[in-house]
């Protein structure tokens, strides 16, 4: 009798549901962001339960969301996801500065922290508990400009000059720094290297001095507004010199809606791109109306991975939750989409699989173009394909 | 040379826009005696305006701002009757908590209902220079500064010419002999609260013409703003025109010797430095 109560106990225990914290900033100035990666990780729990990948977990799943507009806020907020909410695991954040704040707290606490943030530090400082699926920034740096060159020059166009435009915060600085490392290695000279504040209010200075400066390729690591302030000066000024975006701004639908036709052509690296995972793709788009921004993607694929270690863990205990994250290699669901095609971790928690892409504009979609093995597409290189 | 010449028609063209959305702000500040700290928010809220009013009427934002003008005119002098009137006469930290509290408030009722997402327009103008001599003039500049220049000239008109402008100017100066004249100064509180932050709204609208709204848009403005505001003097409606054309030409000279990102040090060292000499701002009376 004693042992059928425990039983059942135990029987009501796991019919309650596990909780997942999303930390995401749902209002200010990155808010779109967090409000895309709600979606990519909603979507993203929708599948795994079309797939009936939620069964063999014998408990349903909770978000439970936490927004985080601010570094200032994120330790309180974890804090809160972890004691009062009960939170097994937590998904998050965008910004880099937030995710560096936020996963000193779940390291503490011993709960497991998926992150897509760029910057370097995030699996540099030996913690147990982060897990980063996408590259760091000094690598996003680092791509950004060899495929640049590569693709030029089968364009049969070779660069020597080329510009770096950046805002002056965590990630703009850490890219801007992958970039020159690499110039400099390559011999590739570098005739403009300015940072501006991410409340830029006039791009004119910026461009006056590319103009001057006759780079043969720009590299602007922005964020949308100071995105659309760049590039409209430039064609302003009849300046048509490639342009290769740093990710963030230069891949999210609005960019297209704030520019029009003025995209088509425009470069950027990326973390990872929808069109390698055409049939979730689409109904993202069916359900939120634009394409789905690669924040979305990466989120959901962490979510997924998340839940699948729960799964394997067959267990709540965060710390075992954690050892099983770390052994898992996820190449189904929303893993499939990453470049690479998988989930998967070295021992500092950095992904061991993923690589940045370059895609482009083509019309309201952005495709992916290089490394060749991933390319949807051929890349277009001042209007001509390259072969 | 050129690169001066340059440097001072991008400055010119956009200190005359900063100088139209920091007016309201002297205007607010000269009649009321309240620092609104809101008033960037105001700006963002005439940014919406006139972007629908693109959308779905299809008007240029120059002109849509003349509607942000009207409706965040309404809304002023409302948040005027309703809020700010009782603190009129309370200590200041009363009043800069509300107007901060109003400040967040609107931040998050534009979240709430019009979403996170950045909203631009498209105008013909947009991508077009016209070259002087070797100099580039951004079409979409130059008629932001058109449309500001309009704007001042009109407010100018309306301040000394008409009956209400007398009014406005004499319940700053001295609102109990105002009364006693026969101006009902509870009314033109609300009125100057309206006209001062329908003019943010209407210099938002012409910044939309180039940029973006977000729900936080008020924010990337508002240090501008109050930069502006007090170098010309906090209360003085020229001094405000005044202010965001040096503004607009220490931002944009600076750039020729320093790196970018420092634009606002040149800006800021200056100011210090003229508040250190001249307190009351360029064009202020020392009193206020």
């Amino acid at each position: 009798m004693a042992a059928l109560a425990t039983l059942a106990a135990s029987n009501a225990w796991s019919a309650e549901p596990v909780k997942i914290g999303i930390l995401v900033p749902l209002s200010g100035p990155t808010a779109q962001f967090g409000n895309n990666i709600r979606n990519g990780v909603e979507l993203a729990l929708e599948d795994m339960k079309e797939t009936g990948g939620l069964k063999a977990l014998g408990a349903d799943v909770e978000l439970v969301y936490a927004d985080v507009p601010a570094p200032n806020a994120a330790a309180a907020a974890t804090q809160r996801l972890i004691s009062q909410d009960g939170v097994v695991g937590i998904i998050g954040s965008f910004v880099s500065s937030i995710t560096l704040a936020a996963s000193e707290v779940t390291e503490r606490a011993g709960v497991p922290m998926m992150t897509h943030s760029f910057a370097d530090q995030i699996t540099s400082r030996g913690y147990k508990f982060i897990f980063q699926v996408a590259n760091k920034a000094s690598l996003f740096g680092e791509k950004q400009l060899t495929y640049a060159l590569d693709i030029a020059k089968r364009a049969g166009s070779p660069v020597s000059k080329i510009a770096i435009l950046y805002e002056d915060t965590a990630y703009g600085t850490a890219q801007a720094k992958g970039l020159r490392d690499t110039a400099n290695r390559l011999g590739i000279q570098i005739v403009v290297d300015e940072s501006y504040p991410l409340n830029l209010t006039d791009a004119s200075p910026l461009v006056n001095k590319l103009r001057a400066s006759g780079a043969d390729l720009v590299f602007p690591v922005s964020y949308f507004n100071d995105a659309i302030l760049i590039i409209r000066t430039m064609r302003q000024q009849n300046l048509d010199i490639p342009t290769v975006g740093g990710a963030a701004g230069y891949i999210i639908p609005d960019f297209k809606k704030g520019l029009g036709d003025l995209v088509e052509g425009v470069y950027s690296i990326a973390p990872a791109n929808y069109d390698a995972l055409p049939a979730i793709a689409e109904k993202y788009k069916k359900k939120y109306g634009a394409f789905m921004p690669h924040e979305a993607l990466m989120y959901g694929a962490a979510f997924q991975h998340m839940v699948k270690a729960i799964e394997v863990a067959q267990s709540r205990d965060p710390e075992k939750i954690r050892d099983a994250i770390a052994a898992l290699r996820k190449c189904d669901g929303f893993s499939a989409g990453l470049p690479g095609g998988c989930t998967a971790f070295d021992a500092n928690g950095l992904t061991s699989v993923a690589f940045p892409v370059f895609v482009q504009w083509r019309g309201d979609d952005i495709v992916t173009v290089y490394p060749p093995e991933v390319a949807k597409a051929p890349a277009y290189w001042r209007g001509k394909e390259v072969k | 040379m050129i690169a001066v010449l340059q440097a001072l028609a991008d400055g010119l063209m956009i200190g005359g826009v900063y100088g139209v959305i920091a007016v309201g702000l002297s205007l607010v500040f000269g009649v009321l005696g309240i620092v609104n700290f809101a008033q960037a928010e105001f700006m963002m809220l005439g940014m919406y305006v006139a972007w629908f009013a693109w959308r779905y009427l299809g008007l240029d934002p120059l002109v849509g701002a003349a509607l942000s003008f009207v409706a965040v005119f309404c809304l002023g002098a409302l948040v005027q009757r309703l809020l700010i009137q009782r603190i009129m006469k309370a200590p200041p930290v009363a009043q800069i908590f509300l107007t901060v509290g109003l400040l967040i408030v609107l931040e998050n009722s534009a979240l709430l209902l019009f979403g996170p997402e950045f909203r631009t327009v498209k105008t013909a103008y947009q991508t077009r220079a016209l070259m002087i001599g070797p100099i580039f003039v951004s079409v979409s500049y130059l008629s932001a500064f058109v449309a500001a220049v309009i704007v001042s000239g009109g407010l100018w008109l309306v301040l000394t010419r008409t009956w209400i402008g007398r009014a406005i100017r004499a319940t700053a100066q001295n609102p109990m002999a105002a009364t006693l004249f026969g101006v009902d100064t509870r009314w033109i509180y609300a009125v100057a609260f309206g006209l001062g932050t329908g003019l943010s709204a209407l210099g938002g609208g012409i910044v939309l013409s180039y940029s973006s709204v977000s729900p936080t848009s008020g924010s990337q403005y508002v240090v501008l703003m109050f930069t502006v505001v007090v170098l010309g003097g906090l209360g003085s409606v020229m001094g405000a025109l005044v202010g965001g054309v040096i503004v607009g030409m220490i931002q944009s000279l600076s750039t020729l010797v320093m790196p970018i990102q420092l634009q606002n040090l040149a800006l800021f060292t200056i100011f210090i430095a003229l508040l250190a000499f001249r307190p009351q701002g360029l064009l202020g009376s020392p009193s206020r």
